[in-house]
């Protein structure tokens, strides 16, 4: 009966507001590449020295500026958008792979599992000290998250829908809380320098970004992005259930392949450099997809470049702030947010 | 042309093996009871399982050989339920794992009464609106909302695709199939658990028992009385219609 009321004018405006405005993708990836832009524009002057451009270019030659810029903030922003953009790109992919808004490579563990291969990597094996020094480090990442990846995907094969949503977000806990607790062993029982090296990189920073971090990134991060945007047809055919997308001609277990290695990769590689930056992989798709509607040939990479920005912002944030002492920016994307997602989870409880 | 060459399965799900084929131009039904191996036996015909012995082919090509876009163009399939993770409009919906053009799917949505519903989030569509936006999506995968003339040899598949429909838009739906069944070729498998829809409309029946098909014709010879008493352990009794003779399928009180 509802249906049949005539909804009155300013009402029916806003209901209909709410549809989306169809706005072409190229349009919309433009805006955001555009956004990315100047954001690095802004973040590549402000920080604890000032180098605006006048600095740079006016009082030629300046070797100092130009080497805090070239030495220290390029890198720095340049890992930080490739940085970002994997995690909320994975974070999309993943949410996409379950089927569900609520997956995101922290809140599954997937973090943390990278996380502790690296504690580990540090403590046990001598870490940055040993001949493989930093990519030993990125290869720990990988194999901590390729793991992770496989043990939750095999938890959530098994069931569908909210069950399937209880058992991953579950499991995801009790593999963070594994891992905190074996992250603590190691800090017990690593020696002094181990224990700096871990504890600063634990905390989610780009702070100790130089080209050797940064060149990592460089190599690993676009080939995973660019595997994962292949993988954006796929996605929204899964989205029909398996039965159905096989019948639309989707090769399920190797999109799911891709999208695990993938991710893996990429979120193995961010948390190897940066340590665990949270909730990016989960706000960034989620504010996208009520933009942009769920398709991901859109939303996987208008994720990629929201999550470049948004961390752009919060790095500089994190440098300014406090300036010239630093925020850690994990905890800044995790003080944004928790409250977001506890937010999310009231929401949802408010529909059922 | 589908054939099941001795196709079946020996792990349960079971399905003893049986050989037949589906014509083009036929609407064939698929009927038994609760666990008979139903949905099984359709997943068997579109390849998302492999049979465990025999084979199933088109055009004389195993599924699993079959490219699967190539396959995707060939035959689609509509499930029995629809859970989405996230809210798509409905238009979209319809276009995934299709190239259709906006007039092909308004064409498709027409089919089935869903203009009005095109904007619409498929999360708030009710369980019959749901379903047919379902068979929508698998008519515009094969194409049928062009214009043009169809790839030929085309196969739909589709799991109680009834089961949520209101009787009108039943008898509009099976309406539909029948027709394009004939006007396109189209070969046309289909679940139904409502006896008197398969005798109606269909070309065909089979019948399934226990993982095994224990009769196959059309629905005059299968829809036997003391059959299906038996098999759906349901009394009943079978009559036949006045206009066209057809069964008619009347439970006891």
């Amino acid at each position: 009966m509802s249906r049949t009321l005539p909804l009155a004018g300013p009402w029916r405006r806003r209901v209909e507001g709410r549809r989306k405005q169809p706005r072409s993708p190229g349009q919309v990836l433009a805006l955001l590449g555009l956004a990315v832009l100047a954001a690095l524009l802004v973040a590549a002057m402000s920080g604890s020295v000032g180098l605006s451009p006048r600095v740079l270019l006016g009082e030629w030659p300046s070797p100092l500026a130009w080497q805090v810029w070239w030495q220290l903030r390029l890198p720095r922003l340049l890992l930080a958008a490739l940085v970002g953009a994997m995690l909320a790109g994975s974070g999309a992919a993943m949410q996409g792979l379950f089927r569900n808004p609520l997956a995101d490579p922290t809140l599954l563990g997937l973090a943390s599992g990278a996380g502790l291969a690296v504690a580990l990597w540090i403590v046990l094996l001598g870490g940055a000290g040993s001949s493989l020094g930093l990519y030993g480090q990125f290869l720990a990442g990988f194999l901590g998250a390729l793991g992770v990846c496989v043990l939750v995907f095999a938890l959530g094969q098994r069931q569908h829908g909210q069950e399937a949503l209880f058992t991953l977000l579950l499991a995801g806990l009790a593999i963070n809380t594994l891992a905190g607790a074996m992250g603590g062993v190691m800090a017990f029982i690593a020696s002094d320098e181990q224990l700096r090296q871990l504890s600063l990189w634990g905390m989610g920073s780009l702070s100790h970004a130089l080209w050797s971090a940064t060149l990592g990134a460089l190599i690993g991060i676009p080939p995973a992005l660019w595997w994962l945007l292949r993988c954006a047809r796929g996605l929204d055919l899964l989205q029909l259930g398996e039965l159905t997308a096989h019948g639309a001609g989707l090769d399920a277990p190797r999109l799911k392949r891709h999208v695990v290695v993938a991710t893996a990769l990429g979120v193995g590689l961010c948390v190897a450099l940066a340590g665990i930056i949270g909730f990016l992989g989960l706000l960034v798709p989620h504010c996208l997809r009520l933009w942009l509607g769920p398709g991901h040939r859109l939303l996987l990479p208008a994720s990629m470049l929201g999550g470049a920005l948004l961390l752009i912002v919060a790095d500089t944030l994190a440098r300014t702030l406090a300036s010239p002492a630093e925020v850690p920016v994990g905890l800044l994307t995790s003080l944004l947010g928790g409250p977001y997602f506890l937010w999310l989870l009231l929401k949802r409880r408010a529909r059922c | 042309m589908l054939s099941l060459i001795e196709a079946g399965f020996a792990r349960p799900p079971t399905l003893a093996p049986f050989s037949d084929s589906l014509q083009p131009g036929e609407l064939l039904a698929i009927v038994g009871p609760n666990g008979a191996g139903k949905s099984t036996l359709l997943s068997l015909l579109s390849g998302f399982r492999r049979p465990e012995r025999g084979s199933v082919c088109l055009d004389d090509t195993p599924l699993s050989g079959w490219e699967p876009a190539a396959l995707a163009r060939r035959r689609a399939l509509v499930a029995q339920s629809l859970t989405l993770g996230f809210d798509w409009p409905v238009r979209e919906l319809v276009a995934l794992g299709s190239a259709a053009t906006a007039s092909e799917i308004d064409a498709v949505l027409a089919l089935l009464d869903l203009e009005a519903l095109a904007e619409r989030g498929a999360m708030s569509l009710s369980g019959g609106e749901a379903q047919r936006v379902m068979i929508a999506r698998a008519l515009c995968q094969l194409g049928l909302g062009r214009s043009e003339q169809t790839e030929p040899g085309q196969v739909l598949l589709l799991d109680e695709p009834t089961s949520a429909l209101d009787i009108g838009q039943q008898q509009r739906l099976m309406r539909l199939l029948r027709h394009l069944a004939q006007a396109h070729r189209l070969a046309i498998a289909c679940v139904l658990h409502d006896l008197n829809l398969a005798a109606r409309y269909a070309h065909r029946v089979w019948l399934l028992e226990r993982g095994h098909r224990i009769a196959a014709g059309t629905p005059a010879e299968v829809l036997d009385g003391r059959t299906l008493a038996r098999v759906f352990e349901a009394e009943l009794t079978v009559g036949s219609r006045q206009d066209d003779g057809s069964p008619l399928v009347l439970l006891a009180p």
